[in-house]
């Protein structure tokens, strides 16, 4: 092994030299690595966080949540037995300021609770006051917006549908929030005492009612087996189980996916990266050609010097991965509090040496897979051919066991990320684009050179020497096009991918849904309220059509014959909201069976959704039985129904007819169509009259959703400037490499008579043309991953959003109009006798 | 005349402070004239070349070119003045790599605004024997070939002056002496006057008259008649200047 401390030998003394010719090298994979160790470590930090707070965020160790009802005493009796338990209500309702037509309304999720709640964690309140004392003879607190969007203030009365309470204290914090998921209004609580005669919480109703359970010194086998026990217990009754370590799982969800999505991100600006390395170690090994001719020469072997190179690129690489490293532990602790303040979860800030490994082995094996290729062709010139070919310009293939070693690297780099993201089929298809993505750049800058060289010989061009030459320039030997169009194109296709993602939700949430989808759903219309309610609309000239339909909670016990237990649908999973009717209902489309005739009494029949049948495998004839209410009902498919659930209209996946269900406690549901301006008074009326009535406004829902989709865009696009960042230090190494070359061609140009402006017209323009063309090709690329995510992963219709792809390619082309013309001032201010005497 | 040097001095800032290049330099150059630098290696005949081409700024003096104040024009005049006038020959050939040889000899007739600057460039190839070349790319070609297609570049446009650096300096003997006769018939057909740097003392006498340097001043003038050529070469070289 002696060839190997020659090469370290080698290795040292050439480190000597300095790193003065790595600076982009450095920047580009510290970047990288930098993202993705920041990424994943604010991803871990929530999912500690997560963890170490799992109890204070569920509110308990344990809970078990029921739909529309409260356990029953058997079923309490069972829960009191595992610990000490506290009963939480929660439904939405409308928050008003008086009792009538006048009063101001607001939507509001309501939490109900007992003398125990929180049994974990603490409220903080305005005025700092106890939780009891806020409780205490009908007192509520609620959330600041709800206060705000009343005009409220302490001691003022506020109703919950017919109760009027008193407004004692507003949440600054409710640890127990990052539970509860996605809420449609602010925070209000009560104490179950306050519901008492509110005519919120009726059979029929919707809500749920949650008991958390505090289980001194429970360990985690403890949990599972009680969960067992439990549900088995509550087999068919619709109870569902939670515990500590899945306290927020909407939130986890979220945190897992867009953390292993930004990861995937990363891994583009890696690769960006990758390019600027790979360009960067080319010109280094070309600078060192001499010297490696000259070692050669003195009797080096091919394999020393390849080790003497690869040592000094992994000396660099590991530093340039060492300043990822801390840098990507720093950020996450610098930013984390601005995290945690808009999460309702706390954030475990510290160092995880998790994500720290992943983005180190992403970096290490990015820098292997861009610099073995040049480095393996060291080996393999000959040192007499090296002294004759002094640009460095040959092109020979490396031996075969580099190539071997290459694909290994790729193969791990892809299995690794597939592995390691947690969502192995996106980032096999996120490789696979990539991969495109880079080929498809490869071949636009080949085709822009051969357009650019076309161009540059036609007669149109004749005459404009500054758009010649950098048509020339673009399409000439030795041009900067494929660095240019590489580095900026794979930065700008994340950015058009995101980009038409959004601009296609936006549009869809914006243009289309308002047009179809209601104005309100009413929920809770009692059966005794509906002919009042029906009147006020129906007789409203604004209101265009009003849908309505009985509803109460079911939960399916067996599908022809299967328990319900044994599909793994959300439709078998807990309680569904089911309806009956006489008939299908205008629009409704019948595409299997016979709807029943409209006054059939017979045998209970059910009408199932087509979509969610063909998923469970329901078949015509099939006998499906659901309890309703604590009564097993059994009824016969009969027929099915197309059911589009993205209207916003009324859909129920199982509907039975009128006769099997009429006797049943239920509620109304009801979507009223109108306009805009009549809304308010709408609101104002029925809620006034029926104060127990909620209404969610449909608008209001889309704010909230366009808010939560504009959130991620947001996080995304972070993602996506940061392949752009590195995409941009690239960039700016081609420019500072091809500076040189430049200054030469201007002084040759101002020799032959060229005056500046021409030839800063000339250097902007062909800045310009590649910056082009990288936009163009990102948002071919770009539209296509955002036509088959929302095709294929979002199941959404495509349209191409032009003004998010302009924006792309003027974006490209000044940034690469900004980096060109940084490094035009040099070469436009030589002055021609030296630089050319220089060559000489 | 043609240019007019008076009391040129050049100083450049080198890694170790101010270089002085030229002392003083003062002389004249007649329509038509050919005249021939030589010197010793850093004597500033190159230096004084580029002074001429206003490629390099005098530190002191004038250099008049066609009565034109070299050293009072900024960069842009000296640019547009070289487009009309000048046409300047390296030793290192200087074409740009990204051009074919047409477009690097279109170029200064494009930069002049010539309409038909391409239907001349592939004229000019012609004449300089690489008509057939016109589509390659300066690494295509050899280096003889590259001097060509600079001569040819260099004379487009018609300039009234020639300067030539060295034209052969990279190129051996026979590919070189072929490049002068070119060289020289360029001049002889469009009338150009012309002003070569060179160390070789047979191509200097070439010319009607060679000036001589050494360490930035003019050393000796010879006025070199056809028959003297040889003779003053072969003997003491040259006559000193004011003798």
């Amino acid at each position: 092994m002696i060839w190997l401390t020659q090469a370290a030998t080698i290795a040292r003394r050439e480190l000597r030299g300095g790193l003065s010719g790595f600076r982009i090298f450095l920047a580009c994979l510290a970047l990288g690595v930098a993202a993705i160790a920041a990424v994943g470590s604010v991803r871990v930090s929530i999912t500690a966080g997560l963890e170490r707070e799992g109890s204070v965020i569920l509110g308990g160790d344990a809970e078990v949540e029921f739909d529309y009802r409260a356990a029953t005493p058997e079923e309490r009796a069972l829960l009191d037995a595992v610990g000490t338990v506290s009963q939480v209500y929660d439904f939405r309702s409308m928050a008003a300021t008086g009792e009538g037509r006048e009063a101001d309304r607001a939507l509001t999720q309501v939490k109900a609770v007992d003398d125990l709640y929180p049994l974990t964690g603490t409220l903080t309140l305005d005025p700092p006051i106890p939780v009891a004392q806020a409780l205490a003879d009908d007192g509520a607190i609620i959330h600041p917006v709800l206060a705000d969007r009343l005009g409220l203030e302490i001691g003022d009365p506020i109703y919950l549908g017919t109760r009027a309470l008193t407004l004692r204290a507003l949440l600054t914090r409710e640890p127990d929030a990052g539970s509860a998921g996605f809420g449609l209004g602010p925070r209000t609580i009560v104490s179950t005492a306050a519901l008492e005669g509110s005519g919120l919480v009726s059979e029929g109703s919707l809500f749920e009612v949650k008991y958390r359970m505090l289980i001194p010194g429970a360990t985690d086998e403890q949990l599972d087996a009680l969960e067992v026990e439990l549900e088995t217990a509550f087999e068919g009754s619709g109870a569902r189980w939670r515990d500590r370590r899945n306290g927020a799982p909407q939130v986890q969800r979220v945190v897992d996916r867009l953390g292993s999505f930004l990861v995937l991100v990363g891994l583009a600006g890696l690769a960006v990266g990758g390019v600027g390395v790979s360009a960067a170690v080319r010109s280094y090994l070309d600078r060192k050609t001499g010297v490696i001719a000259t070692l050669k020469t003195l009797g080096a072997e091919g394999r020393v010097i390849f080790a003497a190179y690869l040592m000094q690129i992994g000396v660099l690489a590991a530093l340039g991965i060492a300043i990822g490293l801390v840098l990507g532990t720093l950020i996450p602790i610098t930013v984390g509090p601005l995290i945690e303040a808009r999460l309702p979860v706390p954030v475990a800030l510290g160092v995880h040496p998790g994500p720290l490994f992943e983005a180190a082995l992403y970096g290490a094996l990015t820098a292997l897979i861009f610099t073995l290729w040049p480095l393996a062709r060291t080996e393999q010139v000959r040192a007499a051919s090296l002294f004759r070919d002094a640009t460095g310009t040959s092109r020979v293939w490396p031996r075969r066991r580099y190539i071997v070693a290459l694909a290994v690297a790729v193969v791990a780099l892809v299995a690794s990320s597939a592995l390691l993201s947690g969502i192995p089929m996106l980032a096999l298809y996120s490789a696979g684009g990539i991969a495109f993505a880079l080929a498809l750049l490869i071949g636009a800058a080949w085709g822009v050179r051969r357009l650019s060289r076309m161009l540059a010989g036609t007669k149109a061009v004749r005459g404009w020497p500054a758009l010649r030459l950098a048509l020339g320039s673009v399409g000439g030997p030795g041009g900067e096009a494929t660095a240019v169009v590489l580095s900026l194109g794979l930065g700008l296709t994340v950015l058009a991918a995101v980009g038409q993602i959004d601009a296609n939700m936006r549009a869809a949430i914006d243009r289309d849904l308002p047009e179809i989808a209601p104005s309100y759903f009413f929920v809770d219309i009692q059966p005794d309220q509906i002919e009042g309610f029906l009147d006020r609309v129906e007789n409203d000239p604004a209101v265009s059509r009003v849908d309505t339909a009985p509803m109460l909670g079911g939960v399916v016990r067996s599908i022809a014959g299967t328990p319900a237990s044994e599909f793994d649908h959300w439709v078998t999973r807990g309680d569904r909201r089911i309806s009956f009717a006489d008939t299908p209902g205008d629009g409704t489309r019948i595409v299997a069976g016979e709807f029943w005739p409209e006054d059939y009494t017979g045998d209970p029949q059910i009408s199932f959704a087509r979509e969610e049948a063909e998923e469970l495998g329901v078949e015509i004839g099939d006998a499906v039985t659901m309890n309703v209410l604590g009564r097993d009902i059994t009824g016969t498919v009969t027929n099915f129904r197309e059911v589009d659930f993205s209207s916003g209209g009324i859909g129920f996946v199982i509907i039975f007819n009128t006769a099997a269900l009429q006797g049943a406690p239920h509620t109304w549901l009801s979507t009223v169509y109108a306009e805009e301006s009549a809304e308010a008074a709408i609101l104002r009326d029925v809620a006034g009259d029926a104060p127990n009535i909620t209404a969610i406004r449909v608008r209001d829902a889309i704010a909230l959703v366009t808010e939560a989709l504009g959130a991620l865009a947001a996080a995304t696009s972070w993602g996506a400037g940061a392949t752009l960042l590195t995409g941009f230090i690239v960039l700016i190494g081609a420019a500072a490499a091809g500076e040189r070359g430049r200054t030469f061609e201007a002084s040759v140009l101002k020799t032959l008579g060229a005056t500046r402006a021409t030839i800063l017209t000339s250097f902007a323009l062909r800045s310009a043309l590649l910056g082009a063309a990288a936009g163009v090709v990102a948002i071919v690329v770009g539209a296509l991953a955002g036509w088959g995510i929302l095709t294929f992963v979002m199941e959404a219709p495509y349209s191409f959003e032009w003004r998010s792809a302009l924006l792309i390619v003027v974006g490209g082309a000044l940034a690469t109009l900004l980096a060109g013309l940084a490094f035009a001032w040099r070469p436009l201010a030589a002055r021609p006798a030296g630089v050319l005497r220089a060559q000489d | 005349m043609v240019l007019s040097l008076t009391d040129v001095e050049l100083s450049l800032q080198g890694n170790a402070g101010m270089v002085d290049i030229l002392h003083g330099i003062s002389l004249e150059v007649a329509k038509g004239d050919t005249l021939g630098l030589v010197g010793p290696s850093g004597s500033g005949k190159s230096s004084l070349l580029m002074l001429m081409g206003g490629l390099e700024r005098a530190t002191g003096g004038s250099v008049l070119a066609l009565g034109n104040d070299l050293t009072t024009m900024d960069e842009d005049q000296l640019a547009r003045f070289r487009r009309s006038h000048m046409g300047v020959v390296f030793q290192s050939f200087h074409l740009i790599p990204t051009m074919t040889a047409l477009e690097n000899v279109a170029t200064p007739l494009e930069l002049a605004g010539a309409a038909d600057a391409f239907e001349r460039a592939e004229a000019e190839l012609d004449a300089v024997g690489l008509g057939h070349r016109t589509d390659h790319y300066p690494a295509q070609m050899s280096g003889g070939e590259q001097q060509r297609v600079a001569l040819a570049r260099a004379a487009a446009p018609r300039p009234d002056i020639l300067l030539a650096d060295e034209p052969t300096g990279n190129l051996d003997q026979a590919t070189g002496a072929a490049i002068m006769d070119l060289l020289f018939d360029l001049r002889d057909r469009h009338g150009a006057t012309l002003i070569m740097v060179t160390h070789s003392l047979d191509l200097a006498a070439r010319c009607d008259r060679t000036i001589r340097l050494v360490d930035g001043r003019l050393d000796a003038e010879t006025r070199n008649t056809p028959d003297l050529r040889v003779t003053d070469a072969a003997t003491t070289g040259y006559a000193k200047v004011g003798e």
